[in-house]
């Protein structure tokens, strides 16, 4: 174990001058309650529920223009740990600030500054086209009239959809729903892009050309701060300059890739060598 | 405010794209309410007024009773059901996290999800009242516009009031809506939508008090059937706007603070 709260220190070299973190993770600490059962409610129907804990006592920070890798075994608190930040979740202990703005007690405030990718290919209307979809989405963040219409024809066109915005959703296939979900996370222009494996379900080129929709569009168009959960090494080592692995609800490790070329280590060779206790044990 | 009317748009917008593509089922809904007008003609038939003194006492004939009852009715119990399966919908498809991730509200987005099914509703009952009239004979002629519209507009409140506690519990049991159960299977027996309330025993008379549909449709009565004055379906009036002043912010603040629990339990997008 490395540390169980490390801190992703900003790069010197991108920096003139420390700047205010975009986010702050401060001893977060996030339980799920398991649901009673049947035979619990009627063998001990007074007892409190019981909690799993999905992180414990977690903090670090992301500066504006980091772009993290975050990996870790299937149930370590990837999914968590980005749901967090983008307010989707709050905190059973500590808290997370974004911008300064708590989730806990200025969550609108907060989610303004950030912009979430599901891997879940669900989350859209499917009977609606993929241009209805943004329309939709980009109402709800404000946006109207031409403006909105301007704005969804570009990001239509972004992410490689512009042929495809008057089908249904129902009509596309898994990598054309990525794109798109990558299309309507940036209408609202948001500072932090969180982006819960991207690439998941999705067959190699399609995985590559989501990779490089997110590195040669996205990050160079835009620069925007990024947090990828990602299994794919080759995707981290592309998109990213640090990587944070996460193991049994803490953070084993947060290096940036530099730190990992002077060692001499790739992404694969840094998490096989923190994972090799899960082969032993 | 200018904002929030267009995002009322958008979803008004949304939803009529997503139902436009199931025509059969506006035409099922319209064509069974025609049926239920059939069965209440012939009812109408068999009933006499001296069945009841109410209907005795104002000379109302059954089947623009229960026309009336019945088409408030069916709207009302939309309302109560509308909200929670809006969100439900949803959960399940996996869109509401995503529209919780935006700059919008979940009260706001509770409250404009179901917008499109009230309108369409509204629409509904609109053609059942139209319906009664063409074809069954119903008289509405002396109808009190405005007053039906503001006994409507106060009755809307509360149920949608109840609307978003019923989403509320949605979002907290998942699956099984206690209020619109109750709310929904007492109003039908009790509030006097196919039957006049006089003619139970005392004790579901006392009990039909306790519900807001029995205020509801005994005004709505008064004004669409009998041309009431304002003043004359006062009393009703002021005490649904009197519960209703208190169960509409009531029902938001709690459907935000089940949101919260949802969020600090992991338990929002699960169904």
């Amino acid at each position: 174990m490395i540390t169980a709260s490390s801190t992703c220190a900003p790069v010197a070299s991108n920096r003139s001058q420390i700047e205010q973190p975009l986010i702050v993770m401060e001893d977060v600490t996030m339980r799920f309650p398991i649901p009673k059962r049947y035979r619990e409610w009627v063998l001990s129907p007074l007892r409190p529920r019981r909690f799993t804990t999905a992180l414990s006592h977690v903090s670090f920070e992301v500066q504006a223009g980091d772009r993290i890798a975050v990996m870790g075994p299937n149930g370590a608190g990837k999914t968590t740990l980005l749901k967090l930040m983008g307010g989707l979740l709050l905190p059973s202990e500590g808290q997370v600030l974004v911008k300064g703005h708590s989730t806990l007690e200025q969550s609108t405030r907060a989610r303004k500054s950030v912009g979430f990718v599901f891997n879940e290919e669900r989350s859209f209307f499917w009977r609606l086209t993929g241009a209805q979809n943004l329309k939709f989405f980009g109402a709800l963040d404000n946006l109207h009239g031409r403006e909105l219409r301007e704005r969804v024809e570009y990001l239509l066109e972004l992410v490689g959809l512009k042929d495809h915005g008057d089908k249904v959703v129902s009509a596309y296939s898994t990598g054309m729903k990525q794109r798109l979900a990558v299309a309507r996370v940036l209408i609202a222009e948001p500072d932090l892009l969180i982006l819960d494996e991207p690439t998941r379900a999705l067959d190699p080129i399609a995985c590559d050309e989501i990779a490089e929709l997110i590195s040669a569009r996205i990050h160079l168009h835009s620069r925007k701060t990024l947090l990828i959960a990602t299994h794919r090494s080759e995707d981290a080592a592309l998109l990213c300059n640090k990587v944070m692995v996460v193991e049994g609800g803490k953070i084993r490790s947060s290096k940036s890739m530099e730190d990992l070329r002077s060692d001499g280590l790739t992404v694969l060779d840094h998490y096989r060598e923190l994972m090799a206790h899960r082969r032993t044990s | 405010m200018i904002g929030l009317l267009r995002k009322a748009l958008a979803f008004v917008k949304r939803d009529f794209a997503i139902e436009s593509g199931y025509q059969a089922a506006f035409v099922m809904g319209l064509m069974e309410s025609l049926m239920l007008l059939v069965i209440l003609h012939f009812v109408g038939q068999l009933v006499q007024p001296s069945a009841s003194n109410s209907l005795n006492r104002s000379g109302l004939h059954y089947f623009p009773f229960a026309l009336v009852g019945v088409a408030f009715a069916r709207y009302f119990d939309l309302m109560l059901r509308t909200f929670s399966e809006s969100i439900r919908s949803v959960q399940v498809t996996g869109c509401l996290e995503a529209m919780l991730c935006s700059r919008t509200g979940c009260v706001t987005i509770v409250m404009f999800s179901s917008l499109y099914s009230l309108i369409s509703g509204a629409l509904q009952l609109l053609l059942i009242l139209c319906c009664g009239v063409l074809f069954f004979g119903a008289d509405l002629r002396s109808i009190n516009v405005p007053a039906t519209l503001l006994v409507l507009l106060v009755s809307i409140s509360i149920f949608v009031a109840f609307g978003v506690l019923s989403a509320s519990t949605i979002v907290w049991l998942k699956k099984g809506d206690p209020i619109t159960w109750v709310l929904g299977s007492l109003g039908s027996i009790l509030g006097g939508a196919y039957f006049p309330v006089d003619i139970m025993p005392v004790w579901m008379q006392k009990l039909s008090l306790l519900i807001p549909v029995t205020y509801s449709l005994a005004a709505l009565r008064q004004t669409v059937l009998k041309g009431a004055s304002l003043a004359a379906v006062a009393k009703p009036v002021i005490t649904l706007a009197a519960v209703a002043a208190v169960l509409l912010p009531a029902s938001a603040v709690i459907f935000a603070a089940t949101v919260r629990k949802g969020r600090k339990e992991g338990t929002l997008a699960q169904y």
